[in-house]
């Protein structure tokens, strides 16, 4: 789904790759979820997944963004078909909030599961997480930009802050 | 995993949600001294990309009261208040919405209707149900309603939700009302209605 000009938002359970210099992956009020950002760090291209629950339990008819352990090889498999060199990605995530209490003595808490999940299968994959707004009891917004790498979040109430930025080299594909 | 829901199952889920949101707007009206106007529900089976966007603008602020539901059927009950009709629905009860009062008007407010709602549903297919004390958080519409349907999507890929509207008559101010079931108490549940297979 295509939203403000060059804007493609990634709903829940989706994700996304795109190689367009100045194309802008978003998810928008990721609560529990996780919105995992990977960067190829030699070329305009990024990836964006938003993932609902940490483990598939081998359901492999669910969308392919739902769970951490299919979204994550999912979205690096995708990234490579687009031309990414797996030992260029680095990856941000965002969300795993905890926005109610009444799961938090419990296995309930999806947030927090979903972040070790993610991260879990980001260090399998072989991909250093440089950089993480996670936790807490806020909603927020991911946005990656193509080309620039760099990646905001904005929490409600407050101004869109950047997360992470990694210059990439510019006209050199590797 | 797959779940889809026949025409008639879904019927009879808007037919309980009627019957449910009846009793909330019976319960908010007597609150309030004044008429409420109740929507027809909407039963709403959606893939999970669609469903945030089918309750709102996924970055919108709003307040929401959050009862979860445990006993025979495991279901979230979900009232969203737009910033400008909660304002107004505190006005109407004398409190100031951005003072501490103002959320746990809203908070009581969750609370009564939620119990009518529940209330309802126990009469009607004899399941035991037992509301939790409510929550009351203020954020982006998709952070809540993403983090509620991530509670019950494990065992399947479609988001139900049971949606209806409930409007102070004569005013702009209104709520949203939706009960979130788990797949496998709604499986229960339309057995009970002879609507299971």
């Amino acid at each position: 789904m295509t939203g403000a000009a060059g804007e493609t938002i990634v709903r829940m359970s989706e994700l996304s790759v795109s190689s367009t210099p100045g194309h802008v992956l978003a998810s928008i009020g990721l609560g529990s979820c996780i919105g995992l950002v990977l960067i190829e760090t030699s070329r305009p291209l990024a990836g964006l997944a938003h993932i609902m629950l940490p483990s598939s339990n081998g359901d492999s008819d669910a969308p392919v963004g739902k769970f951490a352990d299919r979204a994550v090889p999912a979205l690096l498999e995708k990234m490579v078909s687009a031309g990414a060199v797996r030992t260029r990605l680095e990856a941000v995530l965002v969300g795993g909030a905890q926005m109610f209490s009444f799961g938090s003595s419990t296995n309930l808490d999806i947030g927090r599961r979903n972040e070790q999940a993610t991260r879990e299968a980001v260090a399998r994959a072989g991909i250093e997480v440089r950089a993480a707004a996670t936790g807490g009891g806020k909603g927020r917004t991911v946005r990656v930009c193509v080309g620039t790498g760099l990646v905001t979040v904005k929490e409600p109430g407050k101004a869109e802050v950047e997360l992470f930025a990694r210059a990439v080299a510019a006209g050199r594909p590797g | 995993m797959k779940t889809s829901y026949s025409d008639l199952q879904l019927d009879a889920l808007r037919e309980l949600a009627n019957i449910g949101s009846g009793t909330a707007a019976t319960a908010l009206s007597s609150m309030l001294g004044r008429p409420i106007d109740v929507s027809v529900p909407a039963a709403l089976a959606l893939p999970l990309a669609d469903a945030v966007d089918a309750v709102g603008a996924p970055d919108a602020s709003v307040t929401a009261v959050i009862l979860p539901i445990y006993g025979d059927l495991a279901a979230i009950v979900l009232l969203l208040f737009p910033p400008e009709d909660a304002a107004m629905l505190c006005g109407l009860l004398g409190v100031d919405a951005d003072s501490e009062f103002g959320l746990s008007a809203l908070s009581e407010i969750g609370n009564i209707l939620g119990s009518a709602y529940v209330g309802a549903l126990t009469t009607m297919t004899g399941l035991a149900l037992e509301p939790r004390p409510p929550e009351t958080v203020t954020d982006m519409l998709g952070a809540i309603v993403s983090s509620v349907l991530a509670t019950g999507a494990e065992e399947t890929d479609i988001a139900l939700m049971l949606d209806s509207d409930l409007t102070v008559e004569g005013m702009e101010c209104s709520l949203s009302f939706m009960l979130v079931p788990s797949r496998a108490g709604l499986s229960d549940v339309l057995a009970r209605l002879g609507l299971d297979g």
